[in-house]
């Protein structure tokens, strides 16, 4: 408990300005100890103004006489520095700019190493990107087991490589393969797996974390030693210092990286390349590479949309954080199919008790041991505790029996698409019990919510909750706002699906909501194109150099006909202009090649065969300008058309929406900065040229033209 | 000998509502669901069925006999998985087989202290999860072990292993033995088969017709309202939802094949006329009639009387005589008042000892005091679904089980009073009388 006190006195002894790091001098035993901010403040990220502030710090500790170590932590518990200041790498927009921020950057944090004493590194809350560059510069890294430290160097997902130092000190500490498997993938660890790769060297409760940190100043001292030895260790130690090893290491991620989504991104070979150096140079040479590397990746438009992407979902967070608001604690979950299964698990997997209903008890079973085999895995990984699994598997109930629903805060139905059913279940569980203010939301991706409100006590607490197959893994929930439904019931809605890792996009109930409206002319049009004699295989290849994660032809197979038929239906019922169902789904489903779930959809040899037969023109090789023309086009209008009758508040909405709910590439910005990178007059131009040549479907909307009109 | 009740007083314990896992026999379908799991499961789907605030819970009370070493205190580990907040209190209880029931009394006797008014109670038991453990030899082998420093005092004492150091002591049959006298239950069971003149031919027939109504019960879903089906650990991808025990179209001639296990030569117990060895867990939620209403909440029944009796531990199976009497003296009613019985089927012997005791002048006067026999407990009364020869007999959730089972079948039929009492090991009973609410 000393350390505490000391804490205490530390951090109360002046009031601290914010944005500025704070030092307090030599103690008694000549140990300074240096905060990276003001107690105040919940994020630390490393400004201009705060790498100045420490330097100053910095160079005013090297005339103190007394000094014996140095402890650097964060400004309160559960913070150390989060890295970079984010709209900072927005706004650089000049390789010079960014090549001289890393170089000042680098040049301050090797002051760390300059200093004679030792500096050890206290670590509790986020410690990542350039804070994790700043704690790999001091000797010794000590973190405290808390749930909140990470640790790690996510640079790679905004499009950059670490530009502090990162890519050079992290693989001479941990070696090769370790630093790529972090930096490559901007993983992000926990304590106790941050000390097992190496990156940590002590991991303490808490209530310990500076007493441990001095501790090792003062062994260290006492040896007179600057830093422990340290040495890599056999496997480490030849993968990365022999060359032919470390040529081999090479050769095998540059092959991965080629194959994956990551070969859209300049940032992961960059830091391969500048990985490989922290071994081959030595002195600055490394380190100016990096800095020249991050100024090149720093001003690429992939960084910048990577950068817009992740505000927006910072954007998509804080929806949850809206006035009003009520976390949910109990939640009644009725239909045990793939969706209902897949929420129920995912709702007991964060905490909420959940409870699913079904009258099949195959299915409930299923259900469970779905989770079970999801926790079982995340175990094995040991990004789980056996305790944490089985707290998991407690907090879901399943049974045919409803019960009582007096402890139901949130009530969900994932029923059969049947609005006479869904509403007869949301009357019985208000006869269950179901108190007033808890929120009555669907699941449905075809039904008005407004209908589904009718007749209902109190329609305001109607609310649509549109996951994704498979709810455990697609980020996106599309929360369907009904004329009716109350500011509190979304604001509910949406922090349940942040609580649940999801990023909700608050969407006006209207048919196939934002993400399936999107995508109907898409697949529509993907299906004619087959009949016209496209190879689907040929198909697919073509949208994954596009961009996206799975080909139409794959997309339909997953989806099932006969839901791409049903959908197509609905789809066309609202919009018969331009999304009359292609014939070749009702042809499929006759078949009985439903897809992936029936043994095998169009890419099988069965599929293949209903093909050759409605097939109408003869077998080529599409170009893929025009394929991109006729498929992606379509969707940028249909993503328009939603903005002009309102379903979503602004391209932000758009962009989120169909990065996170249907894959469109990340590396764009979404789907409206890959609109005006084309140029809206272009993608309208090309539109009405289509119109002309395969039919009126084509025809661009008010919500496209109508910008065109606009733009100078 | 007389049984210590209290007459109930002003504030009345109720049961609210209640449920039990399927029975299934051990080593079967749940042998990897310990007994955590089991009351985990069902005081959940007690709280989800009854929607009651679990805030409101004063206590939970929980009987088991043989709590696995990691989860000792098995009503507090099941509690708070089950979502019960952290400052209700759990207790675990223990009177053999008598648990689950004692779980109500520790309830009854709360709420006449004023100590609370709100419990959940019953009796969970993974006799799958009973041990094989280390024999003496072989715990002082490992002591010997862990002294031993230098290598070579290892060596020597690794040499001094004996194959019979690998001998293990079964927990299950260790439990089933009484410490005092040295017999195991089946022994007392011989012991009244052969006081009461009981052939083993009635025996026979007797757990025919256990399980002939437990068939019966199990056809016309009559379980379904106090059985809530779980997925079994660990996969959790399969369907738990029928008592495993009851054999279908059980004959004598099969019966009468069963080799005697206890006394083989002279013995008419066999493995088919006892109770099976079961895992399961059954929870009930009780509360002072006052609070019933004040939550709204219908009751199924409300709990009259409740005693409970010592006697000699060879003719432990009598326990149901000797509890009986204090339990229908408290409630003020002769045993002829009582519509409905259940006496667990320990051994099919033992409860057709009790019948007989109860009809038995001598045996009253003697052991009761009372001026002549205290009633009949004719076969139409008794255990009308069935009991543990069918069902299986999870040590501690057994008491509970009974409890349940009388209160639905006393509504099933219209009845007004039934008793619900089982012999203990170790020589004592325990009974409860209900009325419908």
């Amino acid at each position: 408990m000393t350390t505490a006190t000391t804490d205490q006195t530390v951090s109360t002894r002046e009031p601290r300005t914010e944005g500025v790091v704070h030092l307090s001098p030599p103690d008694s035993d000549g140990i300074a100890v240096l905060r990276l901010g003001a107690p105040s403040e919940k994020v630390v990220t490393f400004t201009e103004r705060r790498l100045h502030s420490l330097r100053d710090a910095l160079q005013g500790l090297r005339e103190h006489g007394g000094l014996r170590g140095l402890v650097v932590t964060g400004p309160a518990p559960d913070m150390f520095a989060a890295g970079a200041d984010i709209s900072l790498i927005e706004a650089i927009s000049d390789r010079a700019e960014g090549e001289a921020a890393a170089r000042l950057g680098q040049s301050i944090f090797a002051m760390f190493e300059l200093l004679r004493v030792p500096v050890v590194a206290a670590i509790e809350g986020p410690c990542l990107g350039g804070g994790l560059e700043l704690a790999l510069s001091c000797d010794v890294r000590v973190a405290s087991d808390t749930p909140t430290t990470s640790i790690g160097l996510p640079e790679v997902k905004l499009g950059i490589v670490p530009g502090f130092g990162g890519t050079q000190r992290l693989p001479r500490l941990v070696g090769l393969p370790k630093a790529l498997d972090l930096i490559l993938q901007g993983k992000m660890l926990r304590p106790a797996a941050a000390r097992r790769a190496g990156v940590v060297d002590r991991v303490v409760p808490p209530q310990r974390l500076l007493r441990a940190a001095r501790e090792e100043v003062v062994h260290l001292a006492q040896h007179g030693a600057k830093r422990p030895r340290r040495r890599l260790r056999g496997a480490a130690y030849w993968l990365s210092r022999c060359a032919p090893l470390r040529g081999m290491v090479q050769r095998r991620v540059q092959k991965t990286l080629a194959r994956g989504p990551a070969r859209f991104y300049p940032a992961p070979p960059r830091a391969l390349e500048l990985c490989i150096r922290a071994f081959t140079e030595s002195g600055d040479a490394g380190f100016q590479a990096e800095a020249r590397a991050l100024g090149e990746l720093i001003a690429t438009p992939t960084c910048k949309a990577l950068v817009r992407l992740f505000f927006l979902t910072e954007r998509a967070k804080r929806l949850g954080k809206a006035d009003g608001s009520r976390a949910v604690h109990s939640a009644f979950v009725l239909g045990a199919g793939a969706m209902g299964a897949g929420i129920a698990g995912l709702l007991a997997g964060k905490g909420i008790r959940a409870r699913l209903c079904d009258l099949s008890s195959a299915a409930l079973a299923a259900a469970k041991g779905r989770l079970q085999k999801s926790l079982d895995k995340r175990v094995r990984r040991r990004s789980l505790g056996r305790h944490e699994a089985r707290a998991a598997q407690d907090g879901l109930a399943v049974a045919s029996e409803w019960g009582r629903l007096e402890r139901t805060e949130l009530f969900l139905e994932a029923v059969v698409e049947d609005l006479e059913v869904k509403r007869k279940l949301f009357t019985q569980a208000i006869g269950r019990g179901l108190p007033e203010d808890a929120v009555l939301a669907s699941n449905t991706s075809s039904l008005p919510i407004d209908a589904m409100a009718e007749g209902l006590p109190n329609p305001a607490r109607v609310i649509g909750m549109h996951f994704f197959n498979p709810p455990e893994k697609m980020p996106l929930v599309e929360v369907i706002v009904g004329p009716r439904t109350s500011a509190e019931t979304v604001a509910t809605t949406c922090r349940l699906a942040v609580k649940l890792g999801k990023f909700p996009v608050v969407v006006k109930d209207s048919p196939g909501f934002l993400v399936n409206r999107c995508l109907a002319p898409y697949l529509n049009e993907a299906a004619r194109i087959l009949l016209e004699g496209c190879d689907p295989s040929e198909l697919d290849r073509a949208m994954l150099e596009f961009g996206l994660p799975m080909g139409p032809a794959r997309l339909m197979d997953e989806v099932g006909f006969d839901v791409a038929l049903k959908v197509s239906e609905v789809m066309s019922a609202a919009f018969p202009e331009r999304m009359q169902p292609c014939p070749l789904f009702a042809a499929m489903v006759e078949a009985g090649h439903l897809g992936a779930k029936s043994g095998g959809g169009i890419l099988a040899a069965g599929g293949r065969a209903v093909l050759r037969r409605l097939r109408q023109g003869t077998p080529h090789q599409p170009d893929r300008e025009e394929l991109i023309a006729r498929l992606i086009y379509p969707m940028v209008d249909e993503a328009y058309r939603c903005l002009e009758d309102g379903l979503v508040e602004s391209e932000d909405d758009l962009d989120l929406g169909l990065v996170m709910g249907m894959g469109f590439p990340p590396f764009t910005g979404g789907i409206s900065r890959y609109a005006r990178s084309v140029g809206l007059g272009a993608i309208v131009e090309r539109l009405r040229d289509l119109a002309v040549r395969h039919g009126p479907r084509f025809a661009p909307g008010a919500g496209l033209t109508g910008r065109v009109e606009k733009a100078p | 000998m007389a049984g210590k009740t209290q007459r109930s007083a002003d504030r009345e314990l109720v049961l609210v509502d209640g449920c039990r896992t399927p029975f299934c026999k051990a080593g079967t379908e749940l042998r990897a669901t310990s007994a955590a799991d089991l009351a985990t499961h069902v005081f959940r789907e007690v709280l989800d069925r009854t929607g009651i605030d679990p805030a409101t819970i004063d206590e939970v009370i929980l009987g088991c006999a043989g709590p696995a070493s990691d989860e000792a205190n098995v009503a507090r580990v099941a509690a708070l998985r089950a979502g019960i907040p952290q400052r209700v209190p759990a207790v675990t209880v223990m009177r053999n087989c008598a648990s689950g029931m004692e779980a109500l009394f520790t309830a009854q006797a709360r709420l006449r202290a004023g100590e609370g008014e709100v419990f959940l109670v019953g009796g969970a038991e993974s006799m799958s999860g009973f041990p094989l453990l280390m024999n003496d030899e072989m715990v002082r082998f490992f002591t010997r072990l862990g002294k031993a420093r230098s290598a070579v005092a290892k060596v020597k004492t690794l040499a001094s292993f004996r194959p019979r150091f690998l001998k293990p002591r079964i927990a299950v049959v260790e439990g089933l033995t009484d410490s005092v006298t040295g017999l195991s239950m089946g022994q007392t069971a011989e012991n009244l088969a052969r006081e009461f003149e009981i052939s083993r031919q009635e025996q026979d027939r007797f757990a025919m017709e256990s399980h002939r109504r437990a068939e019966a019960a199990l056809e016309q879903g009559r379980f379904g309202r106090e059985i809530a089906p779980l997925t079994p650990a660990p996969r959790h991808d399969s369907w738990v939802e029928q008592d495993n025990g009851v054999r279908r179209g059980q004959s004598l001639e099969a019966l009468a094949k069963l080799k005697p296990v206890f006394d083989r030569h002279e013995g008419d117990v066999t493995v088919g006329n006892a109770c099976q060895i079961t895992d399961g867990a059954v929870a009930m939620l009780l509360m002072s009639r006052e609070r019933a209403d004040q939550l709204h909440l219908e009751p199924l029944a409300r709990v009259i009387a409740q005693s409970r009796a010592g006697l000699d531990p060879r003719v432990m199976g009598l326990g149901p005589v000797h509890a009986a009497k204090p339990a229908l003296d408290a409630a003020g009613l002769e045993l002829a008042d009582i519509d409905l019985f259940e006496i667990n089927e320990a051994f099919a012997a033992q409860v057709l000892a009790c019948q007989r005791a109860f009809q038995s002048d001598e045996y009253c006067r003697e052991h009761l005091g009372t001026a002549g026999a205290l009633g009949e407990v004719p076969s139409d009364k008794l255990n009308l679904n069935g009991g543990a020869i069918a069902l299986g007999h999870p040590i501690a959730a057994t008491g509970a089980r009974l409890v349940l089972t009388l209160a639905h079948e006393l509504r099933t039929r219209r009845k007004r009073y039934g008793m619900a009492t089982l012999c203990v090991g170790g020589g004592q009973g325990q009974a409860v009388v209900l009325e419908v609410a």
